[in-house]
């Protein structure tokens, strides 16, 4: 047996060559660090509101102040809002607030354990004694009830990390189950469960989904609607999957290791766990990534027709029904607006690349983990 | 043939069948009505409110109110919508239309580009083509139609190049505003017809009978239009067949973010209103063609191959 950190080294120098996949997993890697640390990304509580700037435009970073001095610390300006109709700022340059990292911000649990109120990035005021409150540092702008954009992004990432691919990992464990009890035991198991898969591919999903949640109350709380989401989608979404494993059950039923195993006497139950299961496992995870953005957007379009999740909570989708208001993207900055649609993209192409990645190869990477852990 | 498509009719009824049943269940059981939304108006009594629930049918149990339905339906009549006081069908029909344009212009769109991508890129592997294949099947599969269509938005809000309602329309502008989702709505299914496409010509033009076509003479591009297109196009079909029904469920999302009036929107409004009704009339006829478009690839599969039709398989 190798020691683990060479076997690591190993399996690290077989990623050459898997550059999509790596980098996919890397974006990933990014979007969870992202849920995990949240509430230390995030500059305000998504929920706080700031009345008296609303549809403000993304606070400016600068090194330069007005009077043309240059700092090595980054600070921002003020500002005031001139004109509440049309929503137009100014910036105040009579003080400088420079830019903090680690800053005291809202106090919240850290891996819902420490409690702290220290944030990624914050400003302060510039002498501690001054009464004046530091202005508020918004990187994406306000939105209409002066909430910061960007905190309101970075907290949604949890919610749309959580019911998209939990879902899909739900719907295709019941669509694998299914699949290989209807592949083994054949006849009627068979027939039904296949033209009910036929019925539930022949559905118009999306047109069921809202139907769906639209038999339950519009407000939920967002552990409930999450539950209720998951529990729509693996409803709904098994079918595809179950086609599959069925179709790689009867495949592998006919090879001679399963019929080996079937003559030595092997409950069905461990055929299908040790020697089908294994066998079909590489289709059925490339075909689990190809389902993950289309559950992704599900819920992301759910949110976005307003039966989702709903406000104040925050998801990809209800941000994104501000990005759809014609007046607010012609009269302001479109970009921070648009940031959530950015983000999505950038979060299925990783999704993408990782599929992408695992169809490249012939061999599965976790086979080739194995055999170069073996063969050494 | 004709006993497939005989079959496959009864398959698709009671498919139907069992899709109306379900949904009804589903959208009855779920608690208020299209009336419940009048219940927040002060001036409508509660009485008010009892008198146009029995003048819809709404106060009867479940299996009668779908016994009736279907009864009706059996007339060919597919009910009356409470939220637009027409019947059901009068609703559905411009807009169906509306989808049924969008959806074929979306596909001629893919088609389109995915067939001469794809054999462009097909012909040599490592190419510039094949390179740019590869970067729009990726692109184009991980950008969502969502996305895209907010996009698509921001920009046209911005350039004012389409506008007015949806009563004023002239056929140019019908046009103009026909592109925009039509556009968005083919991008995923060029994805996946041209990543499909150049597989299975690339494969197909390593065959044996390639080579001999070439040992022939036979020239590069009437090998790959006839000897490696052709069967070729059997994954191609299954595609086309199954993404016409997608099509016309997906643009949901694409149908609300750019106001095309089709039955993705129809079917929000249904969902919001509460109407049975209509909504039962927008799955009826979404999950229909979704039948449809399969037993269209189907008998298409057929007619390109002839070892298909040899066989006698039905299911």
């Amino acid at each position: 047996m190798k020691p683990l950190l060479r076997q690591l080294a190993t399996a690290f120098r077989n990623l050459r060559g898997r550059s999509s996949l790596i980098a996919g997993i890397l974006i990933l890697a990014f979007f969870c660090l992202i849920a995990v640390f949240a509430d230390l990304v995030a500059t305000y509580d998504y929920r706080s509101q700031s009345r008296r700037e609303p549809m403000a435009p993304p606070s400016s970073l600068r090194f330069q102040d007005a009077q043309g001095n240059w700092h090595p610390r980054p600070f921002i300006y003020a500002r005031r809002l001139v004109d509440p109709l049309e929503r137009r700022y100014e910036e105040d340059t009579q003080q400088r607030y420079p830019l903090e990292l680690f800053a005291p911000g809202y106090s919240y649990k850290l891996f819902g354990l420490f409690t702290t109120d220290r944030h990624l990035f914050g400003v302060q005021s510039a002498d501690s004694a001054n009464s004046v409150e530091a202005p508020r540092l918004n990187w994406l702008g306000t939105d209409g009830l002066g909430r910061d954009r960007f905190s309101r992004l970075v907290l949604a990432t949890r919610f749309s990390l959580i019911v998209g691919p939990l879902g899909t990992l739900l719907a295709s464990a019941l669509g694998i189950l299914i699949g290989l009890i209807a592949g083994y035991a054949g006849s009627w198991v068979d027939a039904v469960f296949m033209r009910a898969a036929d019925v539930m591919m022949a559905l118009p999903t999306l047109v069921l989904i809202l139907a769906a949640r639209a038999a339950f109350p519009l407000e939920l709380p967002p552990a409930r609607a999450a539950a209720l989401l998951i529990t729509i989608f693996v409803v709904l979404g098994w079918a595809e999957m179950a086609r599959l494993a069925r179709g790689l059950t009867l495949e592998l039923c006919q090879r001679e290791f399963v019929q080996a195993a079937i003559s030595i006497g092997c409950s069905p139950a461990r055929i299908l766990i040790r020697h089908i299961l294994p066998n079909a496992a590489r289709p059925l995870l490339a075909q689990t990534f190809l389902m993950l953005p289309a559950f992704l957007l599900a819920e992301t379009s759910l949110s976005f027709l307003g039966v989702g999740l709903q406000e104040p909570e925050a998801s990809w989708g209800n941000l994104l029904a501000d990005a759809a208001n014609l007046t607010l993207l012609e009269r302001h900055d479109a970009l921070p607006i648009l940031a959530p649609a950015f983000v999505i993209t950038a979060f299925v192409l990783g999704v993408r690349l990782i599929g992408r990645g695992l169809e490249r190869f012939d061999e599965p990477f976790t086979t080739q983990l194995s055999k170069t852990a073996k063969s050494a | 043939m004709l006993k497939l498509i005989f079959y496959r009719f009864i398959q698709a009824a009671l498919i139907l069948l069992l899709i109306s049943f379900l949904v009804f269940v589903l959208l009855v059981s779920a608690g208020g009505d299209a009336i419940s939304a009048l219940q927040t108006n002060q001036q409508i009594s509660e009485q008010t409110l009892e008198t146009l629930r029995r003048l819809h049918g709404l106060d009867r149990p479940l299996p009668v109110r779908y016994g009736m339905w279907l009864g009706e339906l059996a007339g060919g009549n597919l009910g009356q919508s409470i939220y637009f006081q027409a019947p059901v069908w009068n609703v559905i029909q411009p807009r169906f239309w509306n989808t049924i344009a969008l959806a074929m212009a979306a596909m001629s769109i893919a088609l389109a580009f995915a067939s001469t991508l794809g054999l462009a890129a097909a012909r040599r592997t490592g190419s510039l083509a094949d390179r740019f294949c590869d970067l729009s099947i990726l692109l184009a599969s991980s950008t969502p139609r969502l996305v895209l269509a907010i996009l698509a938005l921001s920009f046209l809000a911005r350039t004012s190049l389409i506008g007015g309602t949806a009563t004023d329309w002239q056929t140019g502008t019908w046009l103009l505003r026909l592109l925009p989702p039509a556009f968005i709505l083919s991008v995923p299914l060029i994805a996946l017809l041209l990543a499909q496409t150049r597989a299975a010509v690339s494969a197909r033009l390593k065959e044996d009978y390639v080579q001999v076509a070439r040992a022939k003479g036979v020239s590069e591009r009437l090998i790959l239009v006839r000897h490696a297109l052709r069967p070729a196009l059997n994954p191609l079909i299954t595609t086309f067949g199954s993404s016409l029904g997608g099509l016309m469920s997906g643009s949901v999302v694409v149908e609300q973010v750019l106001n095309w009036p089709g039955l993705g929107q129809l079917s929000v409004i249904a969902v919001r209103s509460r109407d049975v009704a209509l909504l039962m009339g927008i799955v009826l006829i979404t999950s229909a063609a979704v039948l449809f478009g399969n037993l269209l690839a189907d008998v298409m599969l057929r007619l390109n191959d002839p070892r298909l039709r040899r066989e006698n398989h039905i299911a």
